[in-house]
Parts: C-alpha cells; sequence; structure tokens
C-alpha cells in the first residue's frame, strides 16, 4: 500500500505562549517546534499499516516554512517513513486550512497514495480541516475522528471506527481515501539514535510552492490573547446545593465555555 | 444588508442535533434584520428534524430526502450543503462543530474557496463579513480572526452557544433533488454504530476535563463521588497527595509537584485545599473550579470559579445537573 | 569565532534523551530513589532507543557519538534522575578502555555482540584498600602460559552486581606500582569472578554498585588490552573521555534544582507576595543560574576541545570539577528556597541533594581534579 502521512510542525505543548508584537500572532521566537501530537498518531499507524502489508511504503509531506518544516520531516524519517516532501511556505502569516491542503494537495497528486493520513487536528490553530480539503481537492472520500485503522486485505477495503458524540461508529471504506486519524493502535514509537543520525543523511524532496495556490487571503488574524491572570475565584451564591450546582453549570456553558 | 444565512442540521433518530438548535439561533442572529436563515438538512426521513427547525424560528428548510446521506461520510453531505447553499443565495454557512459539521466545513471551504473557522465560540457579521473568536494552542489563547471574501462558514463549538428560545413559524419544506455528487463520496460507509460505553474515561494526561478528589473526601469510599462527576463529564479522574499516599486512588492518578502536571480546558478540584505541592501541577489548567468547605482554602486563589460548602451536598447535585444538561 | 548554537542533529539528538528523560525515568525516579530498585525496564528501553553504548562506534553496534554529542544527552537525562543516568552510561566508561587499547580483532569480538543486546558492562578500577590512588592497586594477574590468573577485590563497582562483562585493572607485580597495571576483559560467566550485593547508598538509589571478587580467575591473554602495565595509562585516558559526561551529569541535577526552586518560588507566598520576589530569594535563584550557565559552557568547552582530538585533561577535570561542586550547592540552595518543604522526602529537591553528592566522588574525586588541574596548570609556568 502506498500510504501518505501529512505533518505539520506545531509549538511543543509546554511551550510558554507569547503574543507577537502587532498582537495579531503567536510569537514564534525561542518557540520550539514538534511533529504535532495527532500527526504523531498519523506517522504511527502509517508504520504499522506499513509493516503489516510487505511492500508498502509511507512517503511524508509537509507543508511549512524552514527550518521547522523540515525538521518534523526528518523526524518522520527517523521514525521509519521512507521519503519525505516538503513544501516550502513563503513568508508571512501562515496560511489557512485552505491554502494548506492546496499545497500538499499537489504533490500527493503526482505521487500514488492509495491512503493518506493527518492527525484529526494540529494543536496549534486546532482547525482540523485539512483532511476534508485534501480529499475534495484529490476527488476522493474523507473520514475525519478516526480509531482503530486496518485494512482488510481480501476485500481491500479500510476498516475503521469513527469516535463521535454518540459513540463510536463501525466504518469500511475502499481506497484511495483520506483520513484524519484520531488515534493509531499503539502509542506514537519513539525514534531511535541511529535512526536520528541516519535521518540527517536522507535527501528531502523540496517542491516550489505554487503562487496560484495562496490566492487571496480568506481569513486575516486580527488578534491573538493570552488568557488574564488569574485573581482569585469568582464565589458562587447560592441557598441549595442543587442552585449551585445549576450556577456552576450554566457559567461554564456560557460563560467560561468548557462545558462538554 | 443582511446575507441569506444557511444552517446546517444534523439529525439522528429524527432528532435536531442540540447543537444544531445552537447553530439555528447563531444563524437567526447573524441573519437579524432583513437576512433570511434557511434550514438544510440531508437524509431519509428528515421531517421530524425539519419541524424542530421550525419550532426554533426556522420556517424556511431545503431538504435532500436520500438514504444514501444516512450512512456516508459528512463529504458527501457537504457538497449537497453547498449546492443549497448556492441555491438560496446564502453567503454564509453557519454548523454544529460536531465530529459531523467538522469534517463537512472543509469540503464546504475548498468547493467555495472561502474563509472557514471551526471550534468558534463567537461570532459576530457585519457588512464586511464574519469575525470569529476561537480558542486554539489547546485553550491557552485565543485568536480573533476575520473572515473575508463573499462567502463563508463556520462551524461553532458544541455548548459554546446559547439554546435558543423557542418561536414556532410556519414550516416550509423545499424538497429537492441531490445534486451531482461524485459516486466516490459514497464509496466509505458507516455499518453500525457501538453506543458510548461506560468504558474507561481518558487518560490524565491529555483529558479535556480532570475532576481531582483531596483529602476532604474523608474517606476511600467517598471518592466515587469523584468517580460519577467525571463519568458525567467524561472527565479523566486524578487525586491530591494525600489521598494516594493513603492508598485510595494509585499514584498514578497524582496531580502535584510529585505526580503528573495536568492542562485541561477545565479542572475541578473537589475537597483540595490547595497545598503548593499540588498547585504547581494544575495551575496551567484553562478553566479551574474549586468546591471546598473551607472558603479561605488557598485552593480558590487560583481557581476561577468556587463553590464554598459542604462536598458531599454540591457534588451529587452537580453530578445530577451535569447529567440533567447532557441528557445522560 | 566560537558557536555555542547546536545543530539541527545535535537539537535532535538533546529531544530524544529528553523525551526519553521525561517520559521513562521522571515517571519511577521517586519510586526507585525511596526503594532503591534498579529500573531495568527504563534501562532495558534506553538500550533500545540507542542511549546506552553511546561512545562506541556504529560498526561495532554503539551510537558513534562523540564527548559532546553525549554531554548533550547526558544532561537531559540528568535532569530525570542522576541514578539512572550513571547506570545508563557506566558502558561508556566500561568500554571506553576496549575501545582506546583494545585490537581490531578484539573490539568486533567482544563489543560487537555485546552491544547487540541489552546488556551490561563494569569498569573496575577501584579497590576497597583506595580509589584515588590507583597506581596502589592490589587485584593480582599471574602469568600462566597462555593465561592469566586473577585474583583481589574491586569495590563500588558501578552495575557491578548486573554486569556480563567487567574491564578489570590488575598488577602484574605490585612492586612496579603504576607500571605494573594491565587491563583484562572478563566475562561475568567466568569461574570464580563473584559479584557481591548492592550496596545502600546516600544517592544514586536506582543505579547500583557493588563489590566483585576475583578468585583464581583464568583469564585468556588474548582479553589483555594492550601490553602488560600498559593499564595504568590506558585508565588515565578512559577518564579523560569519560569524565566531562560527569560535568553534564552534575548540571543536569542541577538544572533540574533551579528549574523546581524557581517555579516553587513563583507559588509560594510569605508576606502577601510570592517568595520569587523577594530579594533574598532572587539573589540565589541568580547565582543558582550562573554557576549552572558555567558548569555548563565548561562542559561544552571541554567536550569540544576532546571531540578536536586533544587529551583535554585539563579542560576535563575543570568541567567536572566546577559541575559538581555546583550541582550540590545549586541543590543546597534549592532545598533553602523550599524551606522546611525542601527537606521533605515528598519534594523532589532533597534527592537531587544527595544525588548532586556522588558527582562530586566518582570518577575521580574532586581532590583529585584539583590536583590534576594544578598539574597541568604548572606546566605553562615551569
Amino acid at each position: 500500500m502506498e500510504i501518505v502521512v501529512c505533518v505539520k510542525p506545531v509549538p511543543e505543548s509546554e511551550t510558554r505562549l507569547r503574543v507577537s508584537a502587532d498582537g495579531t500572532s503567536l510569537d514564534p521566537e525561542a518557540v520550539k517546534f514538534v511533529l504535532a501530537g495527532y500527526d504523531e498518531s498519523a506517522v504511527e499507524q502509517a508504520l504499522l499499516l506499513k509493516e503489516s502489508l510487505p511492500g508498502s511504503k509511507v512517503h511524508a509531506v509537509s507543508f511549512g516554512p524552514a527550518p521547522r518544516t523540515e525538521e518534523v520531516l526528518r523526524a518522520a524519517i527517523a521514525l521509519g517513513c521512507d521519503q519525505a516532501t516538503w513544501v516550502e511556505a513563503p513568508p508571512g502569516p501562515a496560511p489557512d486550512p485552505v491554502a494548506t491542503g492546496r499545497a500538499l494537495a499537489r504533490p500527493i497528486f503526482a505521487m500514488p497514495h492509495d491512503l493518506v493520513l493527518c492527525g484529526k487536528q494540529a494543536g496549534d490553530d486546532e482547525a482540523g480541516l485539512v483532511a476534508a480539503v485534501l480529499g475534495e481537492l484529490l476527488g476522493v472520500p474523507d473520514v475525519g475522528f478516526v480509531v482503530d485503522l486496518r485494512f482488510d486485505v481480501p476485500s481491500g477495503r479500510l476498516r475503521f471506527r469513527r469516535a463521535t458524540e454518540g459513540g463510536l461508529e463501525l466504518w469500511e471504506a475502499p481506497t484511495p481515501c483520506v483520513i484524519g486519524l484520531q488515534q493509531a493502535w499503539n502509542d506514537p514509537r519513539t525514534a531511535k539514535l541511529p535512526a536520528i543520525l541516519k535521518s540527517r543523511r536522507v535527501a528531502i524532496a523540496k517542491v516550489p510552492y505554487a503562487p496560484e495556490d495562496s490566492s487571496a487571503p480568506r481569513s486575516v488574524a486580527e488578534k491573538f490573547e493570552l488568557p488574564p491572570p488569574r485573581t482569585g475565584a469568582a464565589m458562587i451564591e447560592y441557598k441549595t446545593p442543587a442552585e449551585a450546582a445549576a450556577k456552576l453549570v450554566r457559567v461554564l456553558r456560557e460563560e467560561a465555555k468548557v462545558f462538554p | 444588508m443582511t446575507p441569506t444565512v444557511l444552517v446546517v442540521g444534523e439529525s439522528s433518530g429524527g432528532r435536531l442535533a442540540g447543537a444544531s438548535l445552537e447553530a439555528a439561533g447563531t444563524a437567526r442572529r447573524l441573519a437579524a434584520g432583513d437576512g433570511e436563515v434557511v434550514g438544510f438538512l440531508a437524509g431519509a426521513g428528515t421531517g421530524a428534524a425539519a419541524a424542530e427547525f421550525a419550532r426554533y424560528g426556522v420556517g424556511r428548510v431545503r431538504v435532500v430526502d436520500d438514504a444514501r446521506f444516512d450512512a456516508a461520510p459528512a463529504a458527501a453531505t457537504a457538497h449537497a450543503a453547498a449546492a443549497a447553499a448556492d441555491a438560496v443565495g446564502a453567503k454564509w454557512v453557519v454548523l454544529a462543530g460536531t465530529t459531523f459539521g467538522r469534517d463537512l466545513l472543509g469540503r464546504l471551504a475548498t468547493r467555495w474557496n472561502a474563509a472557514a473557522a471551526s471550534g468558534v465560540t463567537e461570532v459576530a457579521g457585519d457588512a464586511e463579513g464574519l469575525t470569529v473568536r476561537r480558542p486554539v494552542f489547546g485553550g491557552r489563547a485565543t485568536e480573533t480572526r476575520r473572515l473575508v471574501g463573499d462567502r463563508a462558514a463556520v462551524a461553532l463549538r458544541p455548548h459554546a452557544f446559547p439554546s435558543p428560545a423557542e418561536v414556532p413559524v410556519a414550516l416550509a419544506i423545499e424538497a429537492v433533488g441531490a445534486p451531482d455528487i461524485p459516486a466516490a463520496l459514497f464509496g466509505p460507509k458507516r455499518t453500525a454504530v457501538e453506543t458510548a460505553g461506560a468504558g474507561s474515561g481518558p487518560g490524565l494526561a491529555d483529558a479535556a476535563i480532570v475532576v481531582s478528589g483531596g483529602r476532604g473526601l474523608r474517606a476511600p469510599e467517598n471518592f466515587r463521588l469523584i468517580d460519577e462527576l467525571a463519568a458525567s463529564l467524561g472527565a479523566a479522574v486524578g487525586a491530591s497527595r494525600a489521598v494516594t499516599d493513603a492508598g485510595w486512588r494509585p499514584a498514578s492518578l497524582q496531580v502535584g509537584q510529585t505526580g503528573r502536571a495536568v492542562s485541561p480546558q477545565l479542572y475541578i478540584a473537589v475537597g483540595i485545599s490547595g497545598a503548593i505541592q499540588h498547585l504547581v501541577g494544575m495551575v496551567s489548567s484553562r478553566v479551574i473550579v474549586a468546591i471546598n468547605s473551607d472558603a479561605s482554602a488557598p485552593i480558590f486563589k487560583v481557581a476561577d470559579y468556587g463553590i464554598a460548602g459542604d462536598l458531599f451536598e454540591i457534588v451529587p447535585a452537580l453530578t445530577a445537573e451535569v447529567r440533567r444538561v447532557r441528557g445522560i | 569565532m566560537p558557536d555555542f548554537s547546536l545543530t539541527p542533529e545535535e537539537e535532535s539528538l538533546r529531544d530524544l534523551a529528553r523525551k526519553f528523560a521525561r517520559g521513562e525515568m521522571a515517571p519511577v525516579a521517586a519510586e526507585c530513589d525511596r526503594s532503591g530498585r534498579f529500573p531495568e525496564e527504563v534501562y532495558r528501553k534506553a538500550h533500545g532507543l540507542g542511549l546506552m553504548n553511546l561512545n562506541v562506534p556504529t560498526e561495532y553496534g554503539g551510537s558513534g557519538l562523540g564527548v559532546f554529542a553525549q554531554c548533550l544527552i547526558v544532561e537531559e537525562l540528568a535532569y530525570a534522575c542522576g541514578g539512572m543516568t550513571t547506570s545508563i552510561i557506566a558502558n561508556c566508561l566500561a568500554l571506553e578502555p576496549i575501545l582506546l587499547g583494545g585490537t581490531a580483532e578484539q573490539k568486533t569480538r567482544i563489543l560487537t555482540p555485546f552491544c547487540a543486546d541489552y546488556r551490561f558492562a563494569a569498569f573496575c578500577l577501584t579497590e576497597p584498600s583506595g580509589g584515588s590512588d590507583a597506581g596502589a592497586l592490589r587485584t593480582v594477574a599471574r602469568r600462566d602460559g597462555e593465561s592469566y590468573v586473577l585474583d583481589g577485590e574491586k569495590c563500588f563497582i558501578t552495575n557491578g552486581p548486573h554486569a556480563e562483562l567487567y574491564t578489570v585493572f590488575a598488577t602484574v607485580d605490585p612492586s612496579l606500582r603504576h607500571r605494573g597495571i594491565t587491563a583484562f576483559v572478563v566475562p561475568r560467566a567466568t569461574e570464580g569472578v563473584l559479584p557481591g550485593k548492592d550496596e545502600e547508598k546516600m544517592g544514586h538509589r536506582a543505579s547500583s554498585t557493588g563489590t566483585i571478587r576475583f578468585e583464581k580467575v583464568r583469564v585468556p591473554a588474548t582479553q589483555r588490552l594492550g601490553g602488560e602495565g600498559e593499564g595504568f595509562a590506558l585508565a588515565m585516558r578512559t577518564l579523560d573521555q569519560t569524565r566531562t559526561p560527569i560535568g553534564a551529569l552534575a548540571t543536569g541535577i542541577a538544572q533540574a534544582a533551579l528549574d523546581h526552586a524557581a517555579r516553587y518560588a513563583t507559588k509560594r507566598y510569605t508576606f502577601g507576595k510570592p517568595i520569587a520576589e523577594h530579594q533574598a530569594i532572587q539573589i540565589k535563584l541568580a547565582n543558582m543560574a550562573q554557576a549552572i550557565r558555567a558548569a555548563r559552557l565548561l562542559t561544552w568547552h571541554a567536550a569540544w576541545t576532546i571531540d578536536r582530538g586533544a587529551r583535554g585533561t585539563l579542560e576535563s577535570s575543570i568541567a567536572k570539577c566546577f559541575a559538581s561542586d555546583a550541582a550540590l550547592h545549586v541543590a543546597d540552595e534549592a532545598i533553602q528556597t523550599f524551606g522546611g518543604y525542601g527537606y521533605m522526602k515528598d519534594y523532589p529537591v532533597e534527592k537531587l541533594l544527595r544525588d548532586a553528592k556522588l558527582t562530586q566522588i566518582y570518577e575521580g574525586a574532586n581532590e583529585i581534579q584539583r590536583t590534576v588541574i594544578a598539574r597541568e596548570l604548572l606546566k605553562s609556568y615551569d
């Protein structure tokens, strides 16, 4: 099976976030970039499928600026991907998901792709749209929030579960297909030291960014804000426990917006 | 002049999803003035869901009555929704940011070559377009983004918008056939649904919500109050050092300096006074709720919301309320 | 101009070590410190990832890293647990004499099968009667035909109770002092090799340390490294290679102590404000940060010197001595920052003090390092 896995560099999760001088984005100064968490799972899943299906290949593809994009591709190689292709992003604000999808779709379209795996979302912008964009551009179906992805050799179909609000759905799909992965069979592996050293010497194919992929920006970041420092709890006034509970649920929903 | 807004509904078992109602309410707000809101549904037997749209003020509902959509991926519905939006002249599409809605959004944006935003918690419209606010970086920051261009689509984070009040209007269904959709999009098929089992909850490290219990629970058997509240929220369970040291819960659940550091969206500390040992492990959570009998406990200094009171009364009431609101 | 930035390759090696340290070592560090358990599952994974035989060339199945890259890794590992780090890097020390003094045949025959699997080797120099005065060692190697017979006792041997291979320094003639010392590679399975029990230690409790007795151990001459009497120089050249990573190990412990202290200082309130806003604490944190920076830079400089092919005796002694003294001081100040909590075992800083202490003692006590530093220094004033 020819597997393509899309990977993205994102700030390390414990990075201390700072606002850029113009107030519209994250200040990338001194930020350490790593392979996005769900993309790590996508790579793991790609490698597991490759290991279970003899003759398979995994091709990692990424779109982004130097040097971090090259670094995540090397990380993917060190984990066991066979090849890597880098679409170098132009300087300027981060492209939106449609532009990212276009930039990725161009080289993917030109390479064999029975299965295109993406992490279900990246931990920075958390948009989670690229799998669907890729599906549309490649002219193949896409399914997101996938867990437990298998390839059934006799039927030649993918079988998987999809983690939704209502529970786990069972699915099957033909190839080619784009999958937005939520979880691999295993926790993502760690690259071994010799593989890391070897990955430095692997050639990464560099594909130029086609200007027509950018078009006019479809959205403009206006503000990037960090939560204000804590000043002590807002205490909930109540007469009965039920009233306290109702008030708390209401503020969690309406004010804090963290109610599930 | 306010544009026409299409709201894509998601129904299961004939009922419109709660998050779709929130989307309908938001669409109506965006269309306030001279704009119109049109509902959209695809699948078999969507009549009841269409009626529900009308109950919440969206009378005009475009329906593609076609059973193929029921087991197909959102990609297929995206094509039908885009066609419907074109047909009614909608500039903006609003939908629930569920797993279905988010899969649909990327397709729609690509077909339209338009701006799209998912996970939206606030949205406002004007003559120039839509402006959204959305949490990013796991809720550690918020971005405000202006969606430019003729058209835009937004997926709303479920529960971030109020459920609308009922405003019944007459229902006018516009039944249309499915547009020409590539057969490949009907390739993937949902073959079954396993309902959400009790299962084991999420892991402590990556849970969106963590409920932790401390010494205030007094006895190991009382820890079930924490388990029940966590289950109602789909949350992971954590514990203070007092609890793990006493052996009520395994050390792997300890949150704190000598345990695990967590930073979920929501951290609920129950019966935990807030020793520094514990605070270091949870203070970076996005929203912190503390429930403690001692109103002067240090935990209330770092919490966003506090309830000073008897946890043996508050926690069962809270679990009941969560279950009621979540319909479980 | 000197360049202090890391290459992408060095960064990725450091990332691997950091991930392993935080993901695998840190979660069990406190438990192993309490119980003295030797966490084999951690060491097995370290071997699987290529973190155990860092200095062995890839052709023999090691990772083939220079001293600088080793230091980057060791600092990250030690940040999570100094004791486990000592056990993980002990193979480097034990195998270095083979790399420096072994023939091509010996390296292929001994190192290749050894590195392929998860196993420990142990460096056996120190004896009960003396460590720093290595020239006075009493373990005897008596020539008997095509083999030697070893008799004696080695102590404080890192990983000794768990090792399958020992590099042993013995004398063919005690009256020759340094000039009689000869190095041998002895498999544990050899008759008469008697590893003792694990010692109970103040710190580095996840590591294992023990006595090895050699009773009439027959070792073929093919297991001898270099010629008779070349062992002392071999031991000294070995320590020149392995001393610098001890500086990195101490730096890692110190950095952990500072991070704990600084984080605590921003959360702990006295007199209405976080203690980090009191000048007394700020001065502590500033001094700790300075000591750590200096330790790291001295370590990097020594590693850089050695990787350029120089022997680096002076540089590595300065790095090891300074960094280990700094680690003890920084861990001490971290405890002081925590106050009473710092003295409690529930908090992580008292362990750092106990772990830091050993770095002043092993791989050449700091007194010896200072003797070496002075001797090297004075050469330029002759």
